[in-house]
Protein backbone atom coordinates (compact mmCIF):
# COMPACT_ATOMS: atom_id res chain seq x y z
CA UNK A 1 0.00 0.00 0.00
CA UNK A 2 1.12 3.30 -0.48
CA UNK A 3 2.61 5.46 2.12
CA UNK A 4 0.91 8.37 0.55
CA UNK A 5 -2.72 8.94 -1.11
CA UNK A 6 -2.22 11.07 -4.11
CA UNK A 7 -5.15 13.25 -4.53
CA UNK A 8 -5.82 15.11 -7.78
CA UNK A 9 -5.44 18.62 -7.32
CA UNK A 10 -6.65 20.48 -10.17
CA UNK A 11 -3.96 23.24 -11.53
CA UNK A 12 -6.26 26.07 -11.82
CA UNK A 13 -8.51 25.79 -8.85
CA UNK A 14 -7.57 28.11 -6.62
CA UNK A 15 -6.59 30.58 -9.60
CA UNK A 16 -7.96 34.08 -9.62
CA UNK A 17 -11.41 34.03 -10.78
CA UNK A 18 -14.82 36.68 -10.98
CA UNK A 19 -14.65 40.04 -13.45
CA UNK A 20 -11.72 41.63 -14.27
CA UNK A 21 -10.84 45.20 -15.91
CA UNK A 22 -13.44 46.96 -18.34
CA UNK A 23 -17.13 47.14 -16.38
CA UNK A 24 -18.77 48.13 -20.03
CA UNK A 25 -17.47 46.26 -23.17
CA UNK A 26 -19.19 44.29 -25.86
CA UNK A 27 -15.90 42.39 -26.71
CA UNK A 28 -15.25 41.10 -23.46
CA UNK A 29 -13.16 37.88 -23.20
CA UNK A 30 -14.32 34.54 -20.93
CA UNK A 31 -11.36 32.83 -19.92
CA UNK A 32 -12.50 29.09 -18.17
CA UNK A 33 -10.35 26.83 -17.12
CA UNK A 34 -11.56 23.34 -19.03
CA UNK A 35 -11.60 19.71 -17.51
CA UNK A 36 -8.54 18.38 -16.58
CA UNK A 37 -9.30 14.76 -18.85
CA UNK A 38 -7.10 13.11 -21.00
CA UNK A 39 -4.26 14.68 -22.84
CA UNK A 40 -1.85 12.22 -25.13
CA UNK A 41 1.14 12.64 -26.75
CA UNK A 42 1.16 10.85 -29.98
CA UNK A 43 4.96 10.48 -31.74
CA UNK A 44 5.07 9.05 -35.20
CA UNK A 45 7.87 6.51 -35.37
CA UNK A 46 10.54 7.01 -37.93
CA UNK A 47 9.33 6.19 -41.79
CA UNK A 48 6.11 5.72 -40.89
CA UNK A 49 4.36 8.01 -43.48
CA UNK A 50 1.39 10.28 -43.76
CA UNK A 51 -0.88 9.47 -40.45
CA UNK A 52 -3.31 11.74 -40.25
CA UNK A 53 -6.04 9.25 -41.15
CA UNK A 54 -5.10 7.12 -38.16
CA UNK A 55 -4.72 9.42 -34.93
CA UNK A 56 -7.86 10.65 -34.98
CA UNK A 57 -8.88 6.95 -33.94
CA UNK A 58 -7.47 6.98 -30.69
CA UNK A 59 -9.17 10.21 -29.89
CA UNK A 60 -12.81 10.50 -28.16
CA UNK A 61 -14.57 11.24 -31.81
CA UNK A 62 -14.61 15.25 -30.64
CA UNK A 63 -14.49 17.66 -32.70
CA UNK A 64 -11.45 19.03 -31.73
CA UNK A 65 -10.03 15.82 -30.20
CA UNK A 66 -6.51 15.60 -32.29
CA UNK A 67 -4.06 18.65 -32.34
CA UNK A 68 -0.87 18.57 -34.32
CA UNK A 69 1.65 20.08 -32.79
CA UNK A 70 4.57 19.45 -35.51
CA UNK A 71 5.74 16.76 -37.92
CA UNK A 72 4.54 13.76 -37.11
CA UNK A 73 3.63 14.49 -33.78
CA UNK A 74 -0.17 15.20 -32.29
CA UNK A 75 -2.20 15.52 -29.02
CA UNK A 76 -5.11 13.97 -28.43
CA UNK A 77 -7.35 15.48 -25.87
CA UNK A 78 -10.62 14.63 -23.94
CA UNK A 79 -12.84 15.28 -21.21
CA UNK A 80 -13.08 11.97 -19.99
CA UNK A 81 -9.90 10.53 -17.51
CA UNK A 82 -8.43 7.37 -18.86
CA UNK A 83 -6.88 4.58 -16.68
CA UNK A 84 -3.15 3.61 -17.52
CA UNK A 85 -4.83 0.55 -19.07
CA UNK A 86 -7.46 2.36 -20.56
CA UNK A 87 -4.56 4.02 -23.09
CA UNK A 88 -2.35 1.28 -23.23
CA UNK A 89 -5.13 -0.28 -24.67
CA UNK A 90 -5.18 2.31 -27.74
CA UNK A 91 -1.95 1.23 -28.96
CA UNK A 92 -2.85 -1.97 -30.95
CA UNK A 93 -4.96 0.94 -33.62
CA UNK A 94 -1.42 2.13 -33.85
CA UNK A 95 0.26 -0.47 -35.34
CA UNK A 96 3.33 0.22 -34.29
CA UNK A 97 3.20 3.19 -36.57
CA UNK A 98 3.41 5.87 -33.63
CA UNK A 99 3.51 5.61 -29.83
CA UNK A 100 1.51 6.92 -26.86
CA UNK A 101 3.12 9.13 -24.09
CA UNK A 102 0.60 10.13 -21.52
CA UNK A 103 0.78 13.90 -20.52
CA UNK A 104 -2.80 14.03 -18.23
CA UNK A 105 -0.22 15.28 -15.15
CA UNK A 106 1.61 17.31 -17.06
CA UNK A 107 -0.40 19.58 -18.92
CA UNK A 108 -3.89 21.30 -18.98
CA UNK A 109 -6.41 23.50 -21.26
CA UNK A 110 -7.39 27.00 -20.99
CA UNK A 111 -10.37 28.24 -22.86
CA UNK A 112 -10.84 31.54 -23.76
CA UNK A 113 -12.89 33.48 -26.32
CA UNK A 114 -14.57 36.60 -26.97
CA UNK A 115 -15.10 39.07 -29.70
CA UNK A 116 -11.40 40.36 -29.04
CA UNK A 117 -9.84 37.04 -28.45
CA UNK A 118 -7.32 37.40 -31.91
CA UNK A 119 -6.22 41.03 -30.38
CA UNK A 120 -5.63 39.67 -26.90
CA UNK A 121 -3.95 36.66 -28.00
CA UNK A 122 -1.65 38.52 -30.85
CA UNK A 123 -0.27 40.69 -27.12
CA UNK A 124 1.48 37.54 -26.51
CA UNK A 125 2.23 35.93 -29.88
CA UNK A 126 3.76 36.39 -33.13
CA UNK A 127 1.12 34.05 -34.82
CA UNK A 128 -0.94 35.31 -37.09
CA UNK A 129 -4.06 34.34 -35.94
CA UNK A 130 -6.39 35.71 -38.55
CA UNK A 131 -9.34 33.62 -39.37
CA UNK A 132 -8.33 33.32 -42.95
CA UNK A 133 -4.65 32.11 -41.41
CA UNK A 134 -6.03 30.04 -38.54
CA UNK A 135 -8.91 28.49 -39.44
CA UNK A 136 -11.08 26.50 -37.09
CA UNK A 137 -9.35 23.10 -36.15
CA UNK A 138 -5.69 24.64 -36.73
CA UNK A 139 -3.32 24.76 -34.22
CA UNK A 140 0.38 26.50 -33.40
CA UNK A 141 2.94 25.10 -30.27
CA UNK A 142 4.07 28.91 -29.84
CA UNK A 143 5.50 30.89 -27.07
CA UNK A 144 2.49 33.69 -25.15
CA UNK A 145 4.70 35.64 -23.55
CA UNK A 146 7.68 33.83 -21.97
CA UNK A 147 5.40 30.48 -21.95
CA UNK A 148 5.18 27.68 -24.44
CA UNK A 149 1.73 26.87 -25.25
CA UNK A 150 -0.11 24.81 -28.03
CA UNK A 151 -2.73 27.34 -29.29
CA UNK A 152 -6.07 25.75 -31.30
CA UNK A 153 -8.98 27.55 -32.78
CA UNK A 154 -12.43 25.66 -31.45
CA UNK A 155 -14.90 28.66 -33.32
CA UNK A 156 -14.32 31.91 -34.97
CA UNK A 157 -14.07 33.84 -31.71
CA UNK A 158 -12.62 30.65 -29.64
CA UNK A 159 -9.54 29.31 -28.67
CA UNK A 160 -7.76 26.94 -26.72
CA UNK A 161 -4.20 26.95 -25.02
CA UNK A 162 -2.56 23.67 -23.82
CA UNK A 163 0.01 24.84 -21.31
CA UNK A 164 2.29 23.02 -18.70
CA UNK A 165 0.63 22.25 -15.72
CA UNK A 166 3.05 24.91 -13.73
CA UNK A 167 2.92 27.43 -16.15
CA UNK A 168 -0.47 27.27 -16.28
CA UNK A 169 -1.25 29.69 -13.28
CA UNK A 170 0.94 32.31 -14.76
CA UNK A 171 -0.11 32.26 -17.90
CA UNK A 172 -3.91 32.46 -16.69
CA UNK A 173 -2.71 35.80 -14.77
CA UNK A 174 -1.25 37.08 -17.62
CA UNK A 175 -4.46 36.35 -19.75
CA UNK A 176 -6.40 38.45 -17.32
CA UNK A 177 -3.72 41.36 -17.96
CA UNK A 178 -4.06 41.08 -21.69
CA UNK A 179 -7.49 41.01 -21.99
CA UNK A 180 -8.15 43.81 -19.22
CA UNK A 181 -8.93 46.49 -21.69
CA UNK A 182 -12.37 44.46 -23.45
CA UNK A 183 -12.89 43.17 -19.63
CA UNK A 184 -12.44 39.86 -18.36
CA UNK A 185 -14.57 36.95 -16.86
CA UNK A 186 -12.58 34.31 -15.38
CA UNK A 187 -14.29 31.04 -14.39
CA UNK A 188 -11.97 28.60 -12.48
CA UNK A 189 -15.34 26.89 -11.43
CA UNK A 190 -15.66 23.44 -13.11
CA UNK B 1 20.51 39.18 -35.67
CA UNK B 2 17.61 38.45 -37.66
CA UNK B 3 14.46 38.50 -36.09
CA UNK B 4 12.00 36.28 -38.35
CA UNK B 5 12.22 32.58 -39.33
CA UNK B 6 10.55 31.04 -41.84
CA UNK B 7 10.06 27.57 -39.95
CA UNK B 8 9.19 25.21 -42.35
CA UNK B 9 6.64 23.64 -40.66
CA UNK B 10 5.12 26.32 -38.65
CA UNK B 11 5.37 29.54 -40.92
CA UNK B 12 7.21 32.69 -39.61
CA UNK B 13 8.22 33.13 -36.35
CA UNK B 14 10.27 35.16 -34.06
CA UNK B 15 13.69 34.83 -33.07
CA UNK B 16 13.00 33.97 -29.37
CA UNK B 17 10.92 30.75 -29.85
CA UNK B 18 14.84 29.40 -31.31
CA UNK B 19 17.84 28.26 -29.97
CA UNK B 20 20.55 28.32 -32.18
CA UNK B 21 23.48 26.16 -31.69
CA UNK B 22 25.97 27.56 -34.74
CA UNK B 23 27.74 26.40 -38.15
CA UNK B 24 25.90 23.65 -39.68
CA UNK B 25 28.88 23.44 -42.06
CA UNK B 26 31.24 21.29 -39.57
CA UNK B 27 31.21 17.57 -39.96
CA UNK B 28 32.13 14.85 -36.95
CA UNK B 29 35.30 13.69 -36.85
CA UNK B 30 35.74 10.08 -36.61
CA UNK B 31 37.07 8.70 -32.89
CA UNK B 32 40.43 7.97 -34.16
CA UNK B 33 41.18 11.39 -36.24
CA UNK B 34 43.12 12.58 -33.51
CA UNK B 35 43.82 15.43 -30.89
CA UNK B 36 43.99 18.73 -33.72
CA UNK B 37 41.23 17.12 -35.08
CA UNK B 38 38.49 16.77 -32.39
CA UNK B 39 39.63 19.94 -30.96
CA UNK B 40 39.33 22.17 -34.12
CA UNK B 41 35.70 19.90 -34.02
CA UNK B 42 34.79 21.46 -30.41
CA UNK B 43 36.43 24.25 -30.10
CA UNK B 44 37.58 26.51 -33.35
CA UNK B 45 35.08 28.45 -35.17
CA UNK B 46 34.93 30.80 -38.38
CA UNK B 47 33.34 33.89 -37.24
CA UNK B 48 32.41 34.85 -40.95
CA UNK B 49 30.60 37.72 -42.25
CA UNK B 50 28.20 37.19 -44.95
CA UNK B 51 26.42 33.85 -46.16
CA UNK B 52 26.30 31.41 -43.37
CA UNK B 53 24.77 28.31 -42.26
CA UNK B 54 23.53 27.59 -38.70
CA UNK B 55 21.77 25.01 -36.73
CA UNK B 56 18.91 26.35 -35.18
CA UNK B 57 16.31 24.49 -32.70
CA UNK B 58 12.56 25.74 -33.00
CA UNK B 59 12.00 25.11 -29.40
CA UNK B 60 9.42 27.06 -28.61
CA UNK B 61 7.38 25.75 -31.47
CA UNK B 62 7.49 22.38 -33.58
CA UNK B 63 10.70 21.11 -31.49
CA UNK B 64 12.07 20.31 -35.10
CA UNK B 65 16.01 21.18 -35.95
CA UNK B 66 16.47 23.65 -38.69
CA UNK B 67 19.13 24.53 -40.82
CA UNK B 68 19.17 28.31 -41.48
CA UNK B 69 21.27 29.92 -43.89
CA UNK B 70 21.59 33.79 -43.13
CA UNK B 71 23.31 36.69 -43.85
CA UNK B 72 25.71 37.38 -41.05
CA UNK B 73 26.09 41.25 -42.40
CA UNK B 74 22.66 41.68 -43.60
CA UNK B 75 20.59 39.99 -41.09
CA UNK B 76 19.03 38.58 -44.08
CA UNK B 77 17.48 34.86 -44.31
CA UNK B 78 18.13 33.11 -47.78
CA UNK B 79 16.56 29.40 -46.58
CA UNK B 80 15.14 27.54 -44.04
CA UNK B 81 15.30 23.93 -44.28
CA UNK B 82 14.62 20.72 -41.71
CA UNK B 83 17.87 19.23 -41.20
CA UNK B 84 16.79 15.85 -41.41
CA UNK B 85 17.47 14.36 -44.67
CA UNK B 86 14.01 13.78 -46.77
CA UNK B 87 12.08 11.17 -46.03
CA UNK B 88 13.62 10.38 -42.52
CA UNK B 89 11.11 10.97 -39.93
CA UNK B 90 7.75 11.88 -40.51
ZN1 LIG C 1 8.72 25.05 -36.33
Amino acid sequence: MADFALLHRPALATAKSGSFGAAFSNERITLTALPEGHVLHVLAARGSGDLTGLIPRIGDGSAHAVRAYGPGQWFVIGDASLSAAEIFGKTPVLDGKASISDQGHGRVLIGISGAAVEAVLAKGTAVDLALSNFPVGHSAMTLIGHISALISRTGPENFELLVLRGFAESLWDELIEMGLEFGVDAKTAR
Amino acid sequence: MASLIACPHCGPRPKEEFTVRGDAGITRPAPDAGEDAWHAYVYLRDNPRGRHKEHWHHTSGCRRWLVVERDTMTHAVYTVTDASAPGETA
